[in-house]
């Protein structure tokens, strides 16, 4: 076969791998299954990209957001791979068909774990010479499992019915819990290849702010000092979009909101202004991010408590990817917690629920999420016990992941150990390293380059004139 | 939609059902919405948003009756303007000047396809290599992929140019500018419709309000000259009557009888009746053979017994009799007969 850099050349004209590009690829080829952890921007789509130019046969690509979907499509497309499809929610019927009708001329395939866990589906798929599995955002069978995304859970199940083919699991970040989980889930002992989530450049920073009145004031006053492009994540879509138009007139900036409640156009528009530095700064929901692809965002501040330490790091990562200082803030007020863990008791079906679903399926409203969940659950045969013994597990992970995020937030000395830890990696504090909840941020001495900012007063061009310069 | 726009689809004459106005945005085209979408003149909203969730008009009536500019029923869908309402209302709101043949095609998927032809084009007379291309479904892609194929060459960015400003110059300086700044190609990635609603003043449905404006005016050259849309479009043009009522129309127009017609099409009278129906409503009064089913002496029958505003008659309070003998459906396409101006043969209208 011919050597790996070889191919890459030939494929994507690059002399060398990146980290973990090149391990994961030579484990694949010698029959194993891979667990990838490896941080965005690594180029882990390179690694089945270039599995399915060397191998003949399709690689099936099962990833669960439908917007990155169509994107990695697009983007495929552009890099010269024209036998790519996708098939999700979004594929209208006549292009679903079109698709199924020549299932077997494609290179690559996208799926949705929903369509992929369609009997029909399925047994289309096992017509097929599969030769590889790709699971894209593999923490998510851990992370939204149980409550959210519930095909994930069937994933395991699917894969043997595909008649066990070589698999290769994806994510940006796995502590050790979540790796085991993912390997348990998809039955299988996958080969790690990790590399450190370390991010020097980013400086970590936890502020503990008195109440919701002060984070406000706080969150305006490090828009307004800090330069360059940032993000701001929000656990609401409301107080997203409510908070873009409050920066917007307290600081000056361009702000835009970007989460799941817009419409596609929308969200493709702020994300192409966004990397075309029309805007400074983005108020988002975790909708955002995956798929954005620029280099230059120099800091992310999280207004509530992200869910576990792996979306923080896979949210904060998205800072200073150019390698210069970058900046990571976490508003803390004291109480913050409650949210997740209301609503995380709001999600979850008791266990008389679960009984009582159980005995009389027909009594409850399918519209409401939770009963949705309990007849997925039903209808693929899960029984109750096994049904309570999964929320009782996924509580039990939620709250240990909520008191790591906690014991981040009240870390005394330094942040960057305490985070490395989560991830069983070691760190040493150092000068341009963190300040946690008892150390002020000197933001002069962060070092972190300026970049042209966009500016809201910029003059309407008239139409003609636009017109002019589109064409 | 808000509470600012739709307001602005109601009167104080005329109890809007809530749930009608919502089916016509969400495009269900059931008889007894499109009939009501006709009494309300509000058939041109017929499918503008698609993604409008069930309920997703009840917040805003609710912030009109609770700002006490109009009044809602029990249920919860008969909406009216108040005094305060019509007031409110007559805030500078933009009134489309196109929408009247709007419902004369796929307007939806004309947007999608000028939306990307622009793009593409764009991005090409740049030479671009590499670009994210709108997110649109598999038939705009392929009528854009196709329909560039055939009109690539040098001028074409200069011709799309020439037809979008000649279009767009009809149009107030807004329209223009609005429908300008949502467009998306090289180097400018368009605003999103909240953004030009801000910079504007306006709501957001004012926004597309303008620009189905600004992309009707470009359908509507394209189809008096030849443009470089032209061909894009061509597909796109349709009579609002569906294929099917439009050949039960044709074969009720050869026999007049729909008991046969049912047969002959292998359809149930029931469908006969509102493909029926649903041809009425769209078509201007010659083109529907009204006296072929509705008889002169029905008509007197009905004039005797329905007096009033129409919207107010109710098919349950005719005499017994009469309801045994005649179908709702003759109650409706009655109704539609006098609104669309039908007259008895003495020559008496009964409209008041
Ligand atoms: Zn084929
Ligand atoms: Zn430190």
């Amino acid at each position: 076969m011919t050597a790996l850099t070889t191919s890459l050349k030939q494929v994507f004209g690059f002399d060398h791998f990146r980290t973990g590009q090149e391990e994961t690829l030579r484990d694949l080829d010698s029959g194993q299954d891979v667990l990838a952890v490896l941080p965005t921007g690594a180029g882990k789509t390179l690694i089945y990209q270039l599995y399915g130019y060397r191998h003949s046969g399709c690689v099936l690509i099962v990833s669960p957001l439908l917007s990155l979907m169509n994107d990695q499509v697009d983007r495929m497309h552009m890099a010269g791979f024209r036998r790519v499809a996708a098939i999700n929610s979004l594929t209208g019927r006549d292009e679903r068909q079109a698709i199924l009708r020549h299932l077997g001329d494609y290179q690559f395939l996208f799926m949705s774990p929903e369509m992929l866990s369609q009997p029909t589906m399925l047994s289309q798929l096992r017509q097929l010479t599969l030769s590889l599995l790709v699971i894209d955002e593999a923490h998510c069978i851990v992370q939204w499992g149980p409550d959210f995304r519930p095909e994930y859970l069937l994933l395991g199940a699917i894969r043997e019915k595909l008649g066990m083919p070589r698999t290769l699991m994806l994510t940006a970040t796995a502590g050790k819990t979540t790796r085991q989980e993912i390997a348990h889930q998809l039955r299988c002992h996958p080969q790690v290849v990790a590399t450190s989530v370390d991010r020097p450049n980013i400086f970590l920073d936890v502020e503990d702010v008195g109440d919701g009145t002060e984070k406000q004031a706080r969150l305006a006053e490090l828009v307004a000092k800090l330069p360059g492009p940032g993000i701001v994540y929000f656990s609401s879509k409301q107080l997203a979009s409510d908070m873009a138009l409050w920066l917007q007139s307290q600081t000056g900036k361009v702000v835009a909101a970007y989460h799941a409640g817009l419409d596609n156009e929308a969200r493709f528009k702020i994300q192409q202004q966004y990397m075309a530095g029309q805007l400074d700064l983005i108020c988002a929901t975790s909708a955002f991010g995956m798929g954005v692809d620029k280099n230059d965002v120099r800091y992310v501040i999280h207004y509530h408590l992200p869910a576990d330490m792996e979306s923080y790091a896979q949210e904060i990562g998205r800072a200073g990817r150019d390698g210069e200082p970058s900046l990571a803030v976490l508003l803390y007020a004291s109480g913050d917690e409650q949210l997740p863990l209301m609503l995380g008791q709001a999600n979850r079906p008791t266990a008389v629920t679960v009984h009582d679903y159980y005995a009389h399926p027909e009594a409850f409203d399918v519209a409401d999420p939770g009963v949705h969940l309990l007849e997925f659950y039903r209808n693929h045969g899960i029984s109750e016990a096994a049904v309570v013994r999964l929320f009782t597990r996924r509580e039990r992970e939620r709250n240990r992941a909520l008191a790591q995020m906690l014991s981040y937030v009240r870390e005394p000395h330094c942040l960057r150990q305490n985070w490395l830890q989560a991830f069983d990696e070691q760190g040493s504090h150092h000068e341009h390293c963190c300040a946690p909840k008892q150390v002020a941020l000197d933001l002069a001495a962060l070092n972190l380059p300026e970049t042209a900012v966009a500016t809201a007063a910029e003059p309407e061009i008239a139409w003609r004139d636009q017109l002019r310069q589109l064409f | 939609m808000e509470a600012a726009d739709l307001i602005q689809v109601l009167t104080p004459q005329q109890t809007r059902r809530l749930r009608v106005i919502e089916n016509l945005l969400r495009g269900k085209k059931t008889v007894s919405t499109l009939y009501w979408g006709q009494r309300y003149q509000l058939l041109p909203l017929i499918g503008l948003d698609k993604s409008l969730d069930r309920g997703g008009l009840d917040a805003a009536a609710r912030s009109l009756v609770t700002g006490g500019l109009a009044t809602l029923d029990e249920e919860n869908d008969q909406l009216r303007l108040t005094p305060t309402g019509v007031i409110a209302a007559q805030r500078t709101y933009y009134q489309p000047q196109t929408a009247d043949t709007w419902i004369q095609l796929d307007l939806m998927a004309a947007r999608q396809r000028l939306l990307l032809a622009v793009q593409v084009v764009s991005e090409y007379t740049h030479a671009t290599r590499r670009y994210y291309p709108l997110a649109t479904d598999l038939a705009t892609r392929q009528a854009v992929r196709a329909w560039f194929q055939r009109e690539k060459s040098d001028r074409l960015g200069q011709q799309i140019l020439q037809a979008l400003t000649h279009a767009l110059e009809q149009l107030p300086e807004t329209v223009a500018t609005v429908t300008t700044s949502l467009l998306t190609g090289y180097q400018h990635p368009g605003l999103t419709r909240e953004q030009v609603a801000q910079r504007q003043q306006r709501t957001a449905w004012e926004v597309t309000l303008m620009q189905l404006d600004g992309l009707m005016q470009i359908c509507q050259d394209a189809r008096v000259d030849q443009t470089p849309f032209t061909s894009l479009l061509s597909s796109l043009w349709q009579s609002p009557v569906t294929r099917s009522a439009q050949l039960t129309l044709e074969a009720v127009r050869q026999t007049g009888d729909l008991d046969q017609v049912a047969t002959q099409r292998r359809i149930k009278l029931s469908t006969v009746r509102e493909h029926l129906l649903e041809a009425a409503i769209f078509l201007p009064l010659v083109d529907f053979p009204y006296e072929q089913i509705l008889t002169p002496k029905l008509c007197q029958l009905f004039a005797k017994n329905l007096t009033g505003a129409i919207d107010d008659w109710q098919y349950t309070s005719l005499p017994a009799d009469l309801q045994a003998r005649y179908d709702f459906f003759y109650f409706r396409l009655y109704a539609i007969w006098i609104e669309k101006g039908g007259v008895l043969s003495d020559g008496v209208n009964n409209e008041s």
